[in-house]
């Protein structure tokens, strides 16, 4: 009975660290350089969900098995001043749609709510259950 | 022999199976709820209506022989196919889940009240006393 | 224990005994005393026969009305609780006339 909550625990963890790189490619939008100071634009992340634990694979839950990169075209926008463009003139900006994210994040937040509903059933569930001896 | 029969007067054991069964049920749903974006993942569940008709089977047995053992029901996990499937592979339906969840912790406590509600009465029956 | 409560019937035929002129309903004392308290058990039996009845159907889906089986599961409970109660009133009552001394 007390496997219920670390099933809900675990879908937390990874709503939250899907909420993370959301969060991190909107902060990222208009990246046009790598952490390095070399002209590269931010590559979109996005995570991976997977069924099972991290530490028990085979027990119910889920977990994030990786974050992966987009590997979609960047965007492009004429900009012959800025100090970024390539040799046509062209700055290459992250390929990151706002609108997108912004759903994602709303997805998220939603089924962490979900999540913490079910984990008060479960609660509820074990009072009840603990009350028999009452 | 004596202790069992009045251990086993009433409806204990059809209530017990109730919680157990319940109880397998929540674990699946909440793993359903848990994997809503993990795409390719199959919806898990036990069928209520199986239990009920094998409970009501026995019931009918006990109510023929006097005796019934519910100690051997069994139910095995499968994949229901509820609501559409997405894209990402995954037959999720948020509002069947949440109703599920629901439906289910509400039987679960109902039969634990009821479970408590019987060993009353027997505690009271052997104290000799209202409790 | 039903048959217990035939014993119960004697009680009355004291009080008889002993309160000839008393002109009490219990004068025709014991017969419809131990009648009253078997109907009452029957009573008590069948509630609980009721509320074994509607838990089952709830347990197995057949019906929806929880509220109902509550009713019925305290409407039994509360019927024991008063036979016990009864029971030990008698008990107490039997205590009593026992240790009178003659």
């Amino acid at each position: 009975m007390f496997d219920s909550l670390d099933i809900s625990a675990s879908a937390l963890l990874a709503q939250r660290t899907r909420m993370d790189t959301i969060a991190g490619n909107i902060a990222n939008m208009n990246t046009t350089r790598n952490t390095r100071g070399e002209p590269g634009p931010y590559r979109r992340r996005f995570a991976v969900f997977a069924t099972g634990r991290p530490d028990a694979p085979d027990k119910a839950g889920v977990s994030i098995s990786k974050i992966a990169i987009d590997q979609s075209p960047f965007r492009k926008e004429y900009q012959p001043n800025h100090p970024d463009h390539d040799k046509d003139g062209y700055v290459s900006y992250p390929n990151i749609d706002l609108a997108v994210e912004y759903v994602n994040a709303l997805e998220a937040s939603r089924a962490y709510e979900a999540n913490v509903t079910a984990m008060e059933v479960s609660k509820a569930m074990m009072n009840a259950s603990l009350r028999l001896l009452a | 022999m004596l202790i069992e029969g009045l251990m086993n007067r009433g409806n204990g054991a059809l209530l017990e199976q109730v919680v157990n069964f319940a109880a397998q049920r929540h674990k699946l749903l909440l793993d359903n709820i848990a994997n809503v974006d993990t795409p390719n993942y199959r919806q898990k569940d036990l069928s209520v209506a199986r239990f009920s008709s094998m409970m009501r089977q026995r019931i009918e047995e006990r109510r023929r022989n006097g005796v019934a053992s519910f100690d051997d029901i069994s139910s095995e996990v499968e994949n229901p196919v509820q609501g559409i499937l997405f894209h990402d592979g995954n037959n999720r339906s948020m509002e069947q889940l949440a109703t599920d969840l629901a439906k289910n912790a509400m039987m679960h406590n109902l039969a634990i009240e009821l479970l408590r509600k019987q060993f009353q009465q027997m505690d009271m029956a052997l104290k000799e006393k209202v409790v | 224990m039903i048959n217990g409560v035939n014993n119960f019937a004697n009680v009355g035929r004291v009080g008889d005994v002993a309160g000839k002129n008393a002109q009490s309903p219990g004068e025709t004392g014991g017969a419809s005393f131990s009648d009253t308290l078997r109907k009452s058990i029957d009573e008590v039996s069948k509630l609980q026969e009721d509320a074994s009845r509607a838990v089952e159907d709830a347990m197995t889906g057949k019906t929806d009305n929880v509220s109902g089986v509550m009713t019925a599961v305290e409407k039994s409970d509360l019927a024991f609780k008063t036979l016990l109660a009864i029971r030990s009133k008698l008990m107490e009552a039997y205590e009593e006339i026992k240790s009178i001394q003659i």
